[in-house]
């Protein structure tokens, strides 16, 4: 018995002494006959670009808007000729919304990318953040927390929550909806997000002495009832909701239901069509919702060709990430070229491209970014907009871009 | 003071639901001694019965569906898995539904998807003014339907046939089969009750008036205050369960009010904590005592 | 139930034989099975990538905190769901003392990561004794309801106490581990094994794989030794135990500190498996009562009480998600989008949750007594042994 064990064991290390080990398994680096230097993600045809997205959590939706997106301005991108003579590929990989299992995948897509076109998640965003600054890896989240920008691998494509917050809120004003001295109620979920966005109405109602009723809830809580209650109570004139679509769906019901009636101002990803077939749907006319990114219904001329791209090319119901996808993408086509004609196509390459991005334009999918100045939100300029049932995409927008003087003073954290 | 009578209201409305919740989950405990760990999918499953029948039967008839679903879905648990446990300890089986628990909810949870469809009757949504108090009728309809429900089961417990081989059971299990009680009938009803007192409560949880959301995970987390309401009153106390489910409903809303909203969550548990440290079995239950 | 314990009850002097233990071809093809187990994993990081070592990782993280709660659970039979509060307290601890002192935003204490590490494993079993009088009061379900509400506050003051946790906005990075001065990271000197570069990902694995080790080491000692027989003394008959001399309360008291000690240890690896501390959900989230659960999965699968039944539990619940989502990277499985799809944590969870069932149904020892049988019938010319 003894024999048959020892044999089995030695059975097993005579194997793994027979597999070759990975030793000698180096990166790819070199240039190319050209001179430009390549690197980590990049071969003589190709540039593969990263998408670390949702295809099977909680946010699949906004996940496959963006990367359809993503994939839109890829095939644009390539047929028009890519860059340095290389057509870009995307390798796409499901996290399923999970930090554990994007930290785990990470190391899998690591080597085999330039850079990452997407990461969705603010929780992914956070347990990747390390790696990203260690590996150097250029990445675009889909999250617009200006707590990120202390990354300088991370490129935010839009502005920030803060900002947003700052430049609706101003437009609340303009509209005469508050005033000066008025008490407002900020709804907002403890995290990168909300806190954020929080920042943002700190800042303006401190330059305009608004008081900030703040409640903190988690990404869970679904019933905002007794919130709204309390802020009732506290006789608020608006309400800033940094939150996800069922809350907001939740509030601005509570809002009709308890007689409040006030506006109610939200940001980017506060809205989702679908709220307009839940019961909060009637409910929904106060509400404003603030974003750097054209709704997907927007009829600019780019996003007219964008939406009917999509519309060729695949069949689920198309949501804002789709133009969002596809504004990233466009910013990564700037980079890419810049650093070709810079003949560096390594990783540092791209991050020395993305520093002298001063302004990159995206046809008005999203204002134009400069990307210049580290700690910086690439612009502070905004779309105001609200639902709209008859619209394909569900907002339509009231206020086209703008910046208010106050979102220009704003010091972000990381500005410097 | 307008604000406190508004959140009393709101505590009362929807602690009637977790007392029908919390009621279930009594039930079975007292029938059997098993902590049913899988209450939550039992909600999650009345919940999606609806929503798969409701275009092709309505309202009612989804309802309907749904309550009786969850009540079977009960009794297979008990059926199948629980009675056939040859090693019946009852916390094993409590671990079981733990097991049942984690398939059910996820496989619901895959088939839902991204919608999040609403349950309530035509009265969702429709919340009329009282004197400055804002009344949410799916609130006020979950009060009167648990008034009746409690009145009814309280009345069977006492006097039909069925209670009394309850009670006779949870007393003293040898003695009640030698009294000729078939054990199995009553486990097997005791966990049928609790499915279709599930399924009751799931179509007043996911509506816009009680939880600002369709059925979802969320729903699940929420039917996870059946435990505390439970535990509070006392495992294997229906009355207690009733108290315990509005003193569930009257903490979280006073305490998102006048502490936190975020700490409401943790209220709940908070005071079921200071509870048992202070009457180990809950309020009204019965306290172990070994003999040695 | 630990084999040691019952080998020492019923061995009777053979009259024919001198006094050599029955069981000596048994427990030295055991002793062997589990050195050879040891070398393999030893000599895995010359051959994984990255990905797979993480993945690795992070079922030892599972591996540890499962030992501890197989203890508790099943030795002294004290339910607990509060495994997630301590994992949140260890990374806290091991966050706070090693973090960096001048930083305005977060305390640190600025302490070596290697004593930063012992004190994170020693604040998680103060708090564990700390519950221990509460847990002494509470039985049965009630003890694991009660244990449930520490998840619930645990993450409240986590997410209030931003200095000490950065909040769960942003969290904050915990110090990287370093031994005696020798970093775990792609710094410091490069080494290389039969010529494998062995850089951060394979230096963790080593790192965890000893934590691993000194925890089963450890856990198996307890269980066979004194202490384990007052803890199983207790589960079986609280009043006898206390007639026999045995102290309940320190009994139970004990069972929790070393409980949350592992539990401790645990969230020390967590924090440096995610490169970061961030308390955030309370249901599905890093510290939320998904975990709890996720872990008494591990220890009803493997076996209630038994130390390598919790090790396999791990690799099945922590392992399974991980290794479907990297072999579906690999092979294009789960690449259905729509609504409905299956995806590895799906999937993980159906069979976990299945496992759960059958192992509650046919064999409640777990994998532990399956494997337990499996080897009797190996050794059939001796008589079985008591489960």
């Amino acid at each position: 018995m003894k024999r048959t064990h020892l044999a089995a064991a030695l059975a097993v290390v005579l194997t793994l002494a027979a597999c070759s080990t990975k030793a000698g398994d180096s990166g790819s680096s070199g240039s190319d006959s050209s001179g430009v230097k390549t690197g980590k993600g990049v071969t003589a045809t190709e540039v593969t670009l990263g998408v670390m997205t949702d295809k099977s959590g909680v946010f699949k939706n906004l996940g496959l808007g963006v990367t359809q997106g993503n994939e839109l301005w890829a095939k644009d991108f390539n047929a028009a000729g890519g860059a340095c003579g290389r057509q870009v590929k995307l390798e796409e990989v499901d996290h399923g919304y999970k930090a554990d299992t994007a930290k785990t995948l990470y190391p899998q897509i690591e080597p085999k990318v330039l850079g990452f076109v997407q990461l969705l998640g603010s929780p992914v965003v956070a347990a990747l953040k390390q790696n990203l600054a260690t590996d150097k890896a250029v990445a675009a989240p889909a999250s617009w927390s200006s707590e990120l920008l202390d990354n300088p691998y991370v490129m935010i494509v839009g502005t920030t929550y803060d900002v947003e917050m700052i430049d609706g809120l101003a437009y609340l004003q303009e509209q005469g909806l508050i005033k000066d001295g008025d008490t407002i109620g900020h709804v907002y979920i403890d995290g990168e997000y909300g806190k954020n966005g929080l920042r943002g109405s700190q800042f303006y109602a401190k330059k305009h002495n608004l008081t900030v009723k703040e409640v903190k809830i988690t990404s869970t809580d679904s019933d905002l009832t007794n919130v709204v209650t309390g802020l009732k109570g506290a006789g608020v004139k608006a309400i800033a909701l940094t939150t996800t679509p069922a809350q907001t769906g939740s509030a601005v019901a509570a809002n009709k239901a308890l007689g409040l009636n006030v506006p109610v101002l939200g940001n980017n990803p506060t809205f989702d069509p679908a709220l307009l077939k839940s019961p909060a749907a009637g409910a929904l006319d106060k509400l404003t919702v603030v974003a750097s990114s054209v709704p997907f219904s927007a009829d600019l001329p780019k996003a007219k060709d964008v939406a009917a791209k999509y519309k060729a090319a695949y069949k689920e119901t198309p949501n804002g990430g789709v133009p969002y996808g596809y504004a990233v993408g466009e910013v990564w086509g700037a980079v890419l070229k810049k650093a070709c004609d810079n003949k560096d196509l390594t990783r540092d390459g791209i991050a020395a491209a993305l520093k002298q991005t001063t302004s990159v334009s995206t046809d008005d999918l999203v204002a134009a970014l400069d990307f210049s100045k580290p700690g910086t939100p690439a612009t502070r300029q905004v779309y105001a907009a609200t639902p709209d049932a008859t619209a394909e995409g569900g907002v339509r927008y009231v206020k086209p871009l703008f910046e208010a003087p106050e979102a220009k003073e704003y010091v972000a954290p990381h500005q410097k | 003071m307008n604000t406190f009578l508004q959140l009393v209201v709101n505590g009362l409305g929807k602690g009637a639901v977790f007392a029908l919740l919390a009621l279930g989950f009594v039930i079975i405990f007292k029938a059997t001694e098993v902590v049913n760990f899988a209450h939550g999918s039992l909600v999650l499953f009345g919940g999606y019965l609806v929503v798969v029948t409701r275009d092709a039967l309505g309202w009612v008839g989804a309802s309907l569906v749904g309550i009786v679903s969850a009540g079977v879905l009960g009794l297979l648990v008990e059926r199948l898995l629980l009675s056939r446990s040859r090693h019946a300890d009852a916390n094993s089986l409590a671990l079981l539904t733990i097991g049942v628990d984690v398939m059910v909810t996820e496989e619901i949870v895959r088939r839902l998807g991204v919608t999040l469809p609403f349950l309530g009757g035509a009265w969702d949504a429709k919340p009329f003014q009282l004197g400055g108090i804002t009344l949410f009728r799916t609130h006020l309809v979950a009060l009167g339907v648990a008034a009746v429900l409690i009145t009814a089961f309280w009345l069977a417990f006492k006097y039909s046939n069925w209670g009394v081989a309850m009670r006779a059971q949870a007393e003293n299990r040898e003695a009640a089969a030698l009294m000729g009680i078939r054990s199995s009938r009553v486990t097997a009803t005791a966990w049928l009750v609790a499915g279709l007192l599930a399924g009751v409560a799931v179509l007043f949880i996911a509506t816009q008036d009680f939880s600002g959301a369709g059925l979802s995970r969320g729903t699940h987390s929420i039917a996870l205050a059946a435990f505390p309401a439970a535990i509070l009153g006392g495992l294997d106390s229906t009355a207690g369960a009733v108290v315990g489910g509005l003193v569930v409903g009257l903490v979280e809303a006073l305490s998102a009010q006048y502490v936190s909203f975020d700490f409401s969550k943790s209220a709940v548990f908070l005071v079921m904590l200071v509870v048992l440290v202070v009457r180990p079995s809950g309020l009204f239950g019965t306290r172990e005592r070994t003999r040695v | 139930m630990s084999d040691s314990a019952v080998s020492e009850v019923d061995t009777l002097p053979e009259t024919a034989e001198p006094a050599r233990p029955r069981r000596d071809p048994a427990k030295l093809v055991r002793t062997a099975a589990w050195l050879a187990l040891l070398v393999v994993l030893l000599a895995l990081p010359l051959y994984l990538d990255a990905a797979w070592l993480k993945a690795g990782q992070y079922m030892m993280i599972g591996a540890v905190g499962a030992i501890g709660l197989t203890l508790v659970v099943g030795q002294a039979g004290q339910l607990s769901l509060a495994h997630a509060f301590f994992l949140l307290a260890g990374g806290t601890a091991y966050t706070v003392l090693s973090g960096p002192t001048g930083d305005d935003r977060v305390i640190g204490f600025g302490l070596d990561p290697g004593l930063s590490l012992l004190g994170a494993v020693a604040v998680a079993a103060l708090l564990g004794l700390a519950f221990a009088p509460v847990a002494g009061r509470l039985r049965g379900i009630y003890l694991g309801v009660a244990s449930l509400a520490l998840v619930f506050l645990g993450l409240y003051f986590g997410q209030s106490a931003e200095e000490l946790t950065g909040g769960t906005s942003t969290g904050r990075t915990p110090a990287p581990f370093s031994l005696f001065g020798f970093p775990f990271t792609n710094d410091g000197p490069q080494l290389a094994l039969l010529g494998v570069p062995i850089r951060a990902a394979e230096r963790m694995w080593y790192l965890f794989l000893l934590l691993t080790v000194i925890a089963f080491v450890i856990a198996r000692g307890a269980a066979g030794g004194r202490v384990g027989r007052s803890w199983r003394a207790v589960r079986d008959n609280e009043a006898a135990a206390a007639v026999m001399g045995v102290s309940v309360l320190r009994a139970k008291a004990g069972a929790f500190a070393v409980s949350s000690a592992y539990g401790g240890l645990a969230g020390a690896m967590t924090v440096l498996w995610f490169d970061i501390l961030k308390p955030d959900e309370s249901e599905f989230g890093t510290y939320g009562i998904n975990v709890s659960i996720a872990f008494l999965a591990m220890v009803i699968i493997g076996g209630l009480g038994s130390v390598p039944g919790a090790l396999v539990g791990a690799l099945i619940v922590n392992g399974l998600p991980q290794v479907l989502a990297l072999y579906s990277a690999d092979l294009g499985w789960f690449s259905g989008t729509g609504d409905g799809a299956l995806t590895p944590v799906l999937v993980s969870s159906f069979v976990y949750g299945a496992a759960i069932i059958l192992v509650v149904l046919f064999e409640p020892g777990g994998l532990a007594a399956i494997g337990r049988r499996i080897t009797q019938r190996r050794f059939r010319r001796q008589p079985p042994e008591e489960p």
